[in-house]
Formats: C-alpha cells, sequence, structure tokens
C-alpha cells in the first residue's frame, strides 16, 4: 500500500484521486446532515419565518413581500379589520422570485383567502441581484419541487450544485449559530411582521426610475404566473405599491407593466408609492423605503379598510 | 488545444475572435517578416505590428475615453463635439493577449525569439486558454516552445496543478467575493457612508483585489500544469512586500516585467541621468494605469505608485537615518512589520482610484476616510465574521510560506493522508463559506 502511494503512474494517480473524492463527499454528507438538521430546528429567525411560512402557517390572509412588506404590513393591525387571522409571508431583500415559490409552497397545503402582494418600484429591473437572493430557499431544493423550479431560474447549473448536500447551506453556519445560541426571540408573537421604530431624519434621496427602464422578461412572467395562480385558487388578490419618501427622476417601467397584468386579471393595484398623506408626514418614515412602527400601523390600517371596502 | 480555445473565447462575445484573429493574422506575418528583413525594413515591420495591435487596443479601449475628454476640451472653447461615441463592449482580456502579442513581435525583432512558422501553433501562443484573458502575459521564449514538446502523463505534476486549482478557487470564492459585497456595499453607496466603513471597504479590497486576480493566476497556471505545461508566476505574496518596489516585484509579476523590458529599458532605465530615470519610472507607471482602464482614475492611480517609487529614491538616505537613530533597524522583527504595514497602507490608499467609478467619488471617500468618524457599515455581523476569517486564514496560509517556506506544510505535508485531509477541507470550506453569486473576476475588465 505504502508503495502505491509513491508511484508515479496512471494508476496511483486514480487511486489517489479516488481517495481524495471519497473524502470530500463522505465530509459533504456528514457537514450537510449536520447543517440540515441545524437548519431546520432554528425556532426563531429570518429562516426560521421561512420554514413556517412554506411548512406550517395556515393563516388565511397572507401578505407577500420584501423589506417593504415585512417591515410595513402589521397583522395584527389588519386582523381587526378582516376579522380573520394573518401572517406576513414577506422576507427581506426577496423579489417576486421568492414570492411565487413560498406562494406555490402554500398553494400545496392550503387556499388562503386573501392575499396581499407588495410591488416595489424597479421590481422587474434587469439585474442579477434578485437571481442570486433566490438561494435563500435552497434548503427547500429537495423537498420542494416547486421551488425548486423557481430557482432553476438561477441557471444550468442549480440541479448540478445541489447534489452536494453542502451547498444548499451555504453561508448559513454562522446565521444557523448565532439563531440557536441566542436565547432571546425578539421575533416571536409577530407574525412575520418586523416594525422599525428609527424615525427618518436624513437628507431626501433621489430614485432615478430612468436607470431602470430595462426590464427583465422571467420577473414580469413569474409575477404574471403569481396573479394567474391566486386567480386559479380563487384567492382574492391585492397588489400594494406602499409609499416612498423620494424626489424621482422619471417614472417607474416596472409599475408600469405591474398595473397593466393586474388590470388584464382584473386584480386590484393600489399605488401609494407617492401617497402625499404620507410623503408630507417624513416622521413615518424609518428611511426613504420603510415607514416605520407608527407610519406601517396607519398604513396596514388604510390597505385592510380598502380592501374590506372592495 | 486551438480549438478548445476558441470555443473558451467564444463563450463570452463570439464575434470578438473575429478581433483576436485580426491581431494573430498581423502579428504572424510581422514575425516572418522582421527575421526574413533586414535594415530598416525590420523596424518598419516592427512599427506595423505595433501600430495594428495598440491601434486595436485604442480602438475598443481607448476611443470612448479620448472623445470624452476631446469633447470636454472642445466645451471650453465653447464648441460642440461632432465625433460620437462608439456603443461597443470591450472584448474580454484584450489588454492582456495584445501585451502577449507584441512581446512576441519584439522579442523576434530583437533576435531572441525565431518566428514562428506553425499558424496554429502562433494562434494558440496568442489564445492559449488558461491565461488567455487575465494573463499571466507569456513570453514566446517560454510557451511557444512547450507547444512543440511532447507531453507525457505526469501524476506528481497533475496534482501540483489541481492543488493550484483548489487554493486558487478557494482565493477567489472564499475569500475575493466574501470581501467583495462588503466593499460593493460600502463604495457603492460611499455617500451613506461612515469614514471607518470606507477604511475598512479599503482594506478589504486591497484583500479582495489581490485574491482575486492571484486566484486566476493560481487556476491559470494550474491548469496549464495539468496539461503539462509551465507558466510563468505572477504573485509571490506581495502583501509581505516591504516597500513599493518590492511589491511590484511580486505583484502581477508578468506585466511588471513587461513594462520593464519593453518600456522602461528601451526608456534609458536607470543607465541615465536621475532626473530622467524618475521621468521614466512616471512614464511607465502612467502609461499601467492607462493599460488597466480608460479612466482617469487609472491614470491618478499609475501616478501615484509611480510618485511612491519616485519619492522612495530621493528620500532613501534621509529614511536610513531616521531608521538608524530610532534604533529599529536593530530589531529586525518590528522593522520588518512596520515596513510591511507601512506598505500595505500606501498601495490600499492608491486603490480608492483604482476601485472608485471616478474621481469625484474617490476624493468624496478620501476626504470620508480621512474624518475617521463613524461606526463601520455592518449589515450583518456575521459578513463581519466571515470576511476576517477568510483574510485571517489567507494571512496565515501565506505567512507561512513566507517566513516558513520549508515547514508547518500541509499542501505538500510528506504523510499523504495530511495532504488528502488539508484540500478536502479546503474544499468543504468553499461549499460552505464560498460565494457562488460573486461575479466575474476583476481583472477580465481588463
Amino acid at each position: 500500500m505504502k508503495k502505491i502511494f509513491h508511484g508515479n503512474s496512471v494508476k496511483t494517480f486514480l487511486l489517489k484521486l479516488l481517495i481524495f473524492a471519497v473524502t470530500v463527499a463522505g465530509a459533504d454528507i456528514i457537514v450537510g446532515r449536520i447543517l440540515e438538521r441545524s437548519y431546520f430546528s432554528q425556532r426563531h429567525g429570518y429562516d426560521y419565518l421561512s420554514t413556517h411560512t412554506i411548512q406550517n402557517t395556515t393563516a388565511p390572509v397572507l401578505f407577500f413581500g420584501s423589506s417593504r412588506a415585512v417591515n410595513i404590513f402589521n397583522p395584527a393591525v389588519a386582523e381587526k379589520e378582516f376579522n380573520l387571522p394573518c401572517f406576513n409571508a414577506g422576507r427581506e431583500g426577496q423579489s417576486v422570485f421568492y414570492h411565487y415559490a413560498v406562494l406555490k409552497s402554500v398553494l400545496k397545503r392550503y387556499k388562503p383567502k386573501i392575499v396581499v402582494l407588495s410591488f416595489d418600484a424597479g421590481d422587474f429591473a434587469n439585474g442579477r441581484d434578485d437571481y442570486d437572493r433566490i438561494s435563500t430557499l435552497l434548503p427547500y431544493y429537495e423537498k420542494n419541487p416547486e421551488i425548486a423550479a423557481v430557482i432553476n431560474l438561477k441557471g444550468p447549473f442549480e440541479k448540478i450544485k445541489t447534489i452536494s448536500n453542502i451547498y444548499p447551506y451555504n453561508s448559513l453556519v454562522l446565521p444557523i449559530l448565532s439563531t440557536t445560541l441566542r436565547k432571546d426571540d425578539k421575533y416571536k408573537d409577530i407574525a412575520g411582521h418586523i416594525p422599525l421604530k428609527r424615525k427618518f431624519n436624513g437628507p431626501l434621496h433621489t430614485m432615478d426610475f430612468t436607470k431602470m427602464s430595462v426590464l427583465d422578461t422571467n420577473k414580469i412572467n413569474v409575477y404574471r404566473n403569481f396573479i394567474s395562480d391566486c386567480k386559479d385558487a380563487n384567492i382574492e388578490l391585492h397588489i400594494v405599491c406602499p409609499p416612498y419618501l423620494v424626489n424621482s427622476i422619471g417614472t417607474d417601467a416596472s409599475t408600469s407593466v405591474a398595473k397593466k397584468i393586474a388590470s388584464a386579471y382584473q386584480v386590484n393595484f393600489f399605488d401609494h408609492s407617492a401617497d402625499s398623506f404620507y410623503t408630507s408626514q417624513p416622521a413615518l418614515f424609518a428611511d426613504f423605503r420603510h415607514l416605520n412602527e407608527k407610519g406601517a400601523e396607519l398604513f396596514t390600517e388604510a390597505v385592510a379598510e380598502k380592501i374590506s371596502q372592495q | 488545444m486551438l480549438g478548445a480555445s476558441c470555443y473558451f473565447y467564444m463563450a463570452f462575445v463570439p464575434i470578438y475572435i473575429l478581433i483576436l484573429g485580426f491581431t494573430i493574422v498581423v502579428d504572424y506575418f510581422a514575425g516572418i517578416f522582421i527575421e526574413n528583413a533586414t535594415g530598416r525594413r525590420r523596424k518598419l515591420y516592427l512599427v506595423y505590428s505595433l501600430i495594428a495591435n495598440i491601434g486595436t487596443l485604442c480602438v475598443f479601449k481607448y476611443f470612448n475615453f479620448l472623445n470624452e475628454n476631446f469633447s470636454f476640451l472642445m466645451q471650453g472653447f465653447g464648441l460642440t463635439n461632432p465625433i460620437p461615441y462608439l456603443s461597443i463592449l470591450l472584448p474580454i482580456g484584450l489588454s492582456f493577449h495584445t501585451f502577449q502579442a507584441m512581446s512576441y513581435t519584439i522579442e523576434v525583432y530583437r533576435g531572441k525569439q525565431k518566428a514562428e512558422r506553425h499558424f496554429g501553433l502562433y494562434a494558440l501562443y496568442v489564445m492559449f486558454y488558461p491565461q488567455l484573458v487575465a494573463g499571466p502575459i507569456e513570453r514566446p521564449q517560454n510557451l511557444l516552445q512547450q507547444f512543440r514538446e511532447k507531453h507525457h502523463f505526469d501524476s506528481s505534476r497533475v496534482f501540483d496543478g489541481l492543488k493550484m486549482i483548489t487554493w486558487g478557487l478557494f482565493k477567489k470564492l472564499v475569500i475575493a467575493d466574501r470581501l467583495g459585497i462588503y466593499v460593493d456595499g460600502a463604495y457603492n453607496y460611499y455617500t451613506h457612508q461612515s469614514g471607518m466603513a470606507l477604511i475598512l471597504a479599503t482594506i478589504f479590497f486591497s484583500f479582495q483585489v489581490y485574491c482575486d486576480f492571484s486566484a486566476y493566476s493560481d487556476i491559470a497556471i494550474g491548469s496549464a500544469k495539468v496539461m503539462g505545461f509551465d507558466l510563468m508566476t505572477n504573485f509571490k505574496r506581495p502583501i509581505f512586500a516591504r516597500n513599493t518596489a518590492e511589491f511590484w516585484k511580486r505583484w502581477h509579476i508578468s506585466l511588471s516585467t513587461w513594462f520593464k523590458d519593453y518600456l522602461y529599458f528601451p526608456l534609458g532605465g536607470n543607465r541615465v541621468g536621475v532626473p530622467r530615470m524618475y521621468l521614466n519610472l512616471m512614464i511607465v507607471f502612467l502609461i499601467s494605469g492607462l493599460w488597466h482602464g480608460a479612466n482617469w482614475t487609472f491614470v491618478i492611480w499609475g501616478a501615484i505608485n509611480g510618485f511612491y517609487l519616485v519619492f522612495a529614491l530621493i528620500t532613501k538616505k534621509i529614511r536610513e537615518r531616521w531608521w538608524n537613530l530610532t534604533g529599529i533597524d536593530k530589531k529586525p522583527v518590528l522593522n520588518t512589520a512596520i515596513q510591511i504595514v507601512v506598505t500595505f497602507t500606501l498601495i490600499g490608499f492608491s486603490r480608492v482610484f483604482f476601485r472608485s467609478e471616478n474621481v469625484g467619488q474617490a476624493w468624496t471617500i478620501i476626504k470620508k476616510m480621512f474624518s475617521f468618524d463613524g461606526s463601520i457599515f455592518n449589515e450583518s455581523a456575521t459578513m463581519i465574521v466571515y470576511s476576517f476569517f477568510a483574510i485571517a486564514f489567507l494571512v496565515m496560509v501565506e505567512f507561512r510560506r513566507e517566513f516558513f517556506s520549508s515547514r508547518f506544510t500541509l499542501s505538500y505535508h510528506k504523510v499523504f493522508w495530511v495532504r488528502n485531509a488539508y484540500y478536502a477541507l479546503l474544499v468543504i470550506l468553499i461549499l460552505v463559506m464560498g460565494v457562488y453569486d460573486g461575479g466575474q473576476f476583476i481583472y477580465f475588465q481588463f
């Protein structure tokens, strides 16, 4: 055996390569399984909220969207208006790809009565970031084919990459560790909503929509699928664009397209992006994109009331 | 192999193979004509070849930059520039393969290289895919000859190559792209960042650009090695350079030596008067800056680095005396540590221009950095922890290679199982901590 390892032949080479491959594969299985177990054992934090939404939530009213939805739509306030349990299924930094994948998973289990999708300016703009961020859903790739289909939009190699047991948990070691070690759960009983306490006090931001005029067909198609799946399941869908505190240049091409598609499906599109009630009160904002706790309460109440009146 | 190289290049923008084809044909015939000609005609053919190469660079890389500056100049006289801007993408790795091609014709002209009569072999010299888009910028004496040699399977060579590739992937995915997240966040939104955040981002960028570029070199050299070819060393742990002159002997060696052989020496190098030598250094670094990109930021970056060298030469005696007076020169460890930190800081500072989109941005960032105010931008604690872990791992590995080259080695440990476990660990760390959506290599744009 010792002699083989010191040789320089093809046989030695292949043997060493095989041993290396077996070592890596073995380590991949062991580490991957540990990470999987740890990931799904989390009982609070962002990943837990995603798992809860995908696997457990049964609320008849669901809010979808990015950080703007997470920070703005307060389920406790909405519940008073709807007289139904509400849950905020949004996730920070995510786009329509994530929302659609989560909606599909939810629809496999039950049909919510009302779905509110929060729309952001530039949601359809060309860019890799939204594709990259679907990686958040990689832990669900293997067991949720509907999620896998959306993740595969990232590129042709996702199927190959997910052969690795570790890859779905890439970059998650520290977040899992910190969630597991942290005893306090500041997001407990929030039903997915994370309010922002601070008040905006910075200079007014300028949003240049002319830089977001090239649109991504994939994003538009997924948005369209989101609407049609809700329609097919007889879910009452409302699309809302919460307010911004900005000086804007040009008009947002994404919002125009989103409105047209919503109108074609006879779905409400409430555009509050420049609602003067909010923009005249900077104290209701945490920053230029997000309403703070007070603003969020007022906005949720207003939107819920509007929906109830429909 | 030529077919593979063509396929590799065409995977980016297929039509650009024609540009590469043009320079290959020109330089192939230029080489033969130079060798066959005598007297002034030799020089003439060389000049034709250089014009074709530099002209291609100018059209695709510098046209819009020159045009923009011309417009600015015209505006000063109240006139409008009638020349339209070109709407073209920069062909990938253009500066690299153009310089490699120019190296060939110059060497033939100097009589140090025989003109290659086999068109396929010459084309492969320019297009050899492991180093086609980001170097190392090879010399014909090293690479062309290897294409004529017979190569036999050598498992130790293959393993050496695979080890370099693995380490390159680690540097790219675990270190460079991880640090890039913070750097991009800070530099892209610099108006919202504090001075401390921008200082940290600039430090991170120094490590990022080193790992990004040297990773490509490692992968290129490793891939070539697997196939039986030796490419030149491109980096020698520049983070441990003790002065800026030494830094340039350790950083992007294939480009530094290119400029030394084909620009600095022909300008007279250091065999001229002292003021002329300083001027030569400045010229080399200004052109080196322009080589990196058609933007004033790169020109300023080059100027700063040229200035460092000139300043170091001017103040050499004063610094030695001060070093002697403080007694630091009698404490070699402290002496080395201070020199390394000062060099790293100076080079890092110049990189503010390298990373910034324009001079205005760089200037604002520098002003903010010198305010030393605020807290670091910290989107998530885990991002900072990952970043510091990545840097610590790199410094540890490079420190051992720099100061204990024959000791504590895991990658070349005599016990197979230790080597095996070390590289398995690297692969697992790549899977656990690598950034898979980090984008292209920074130097592809050059």
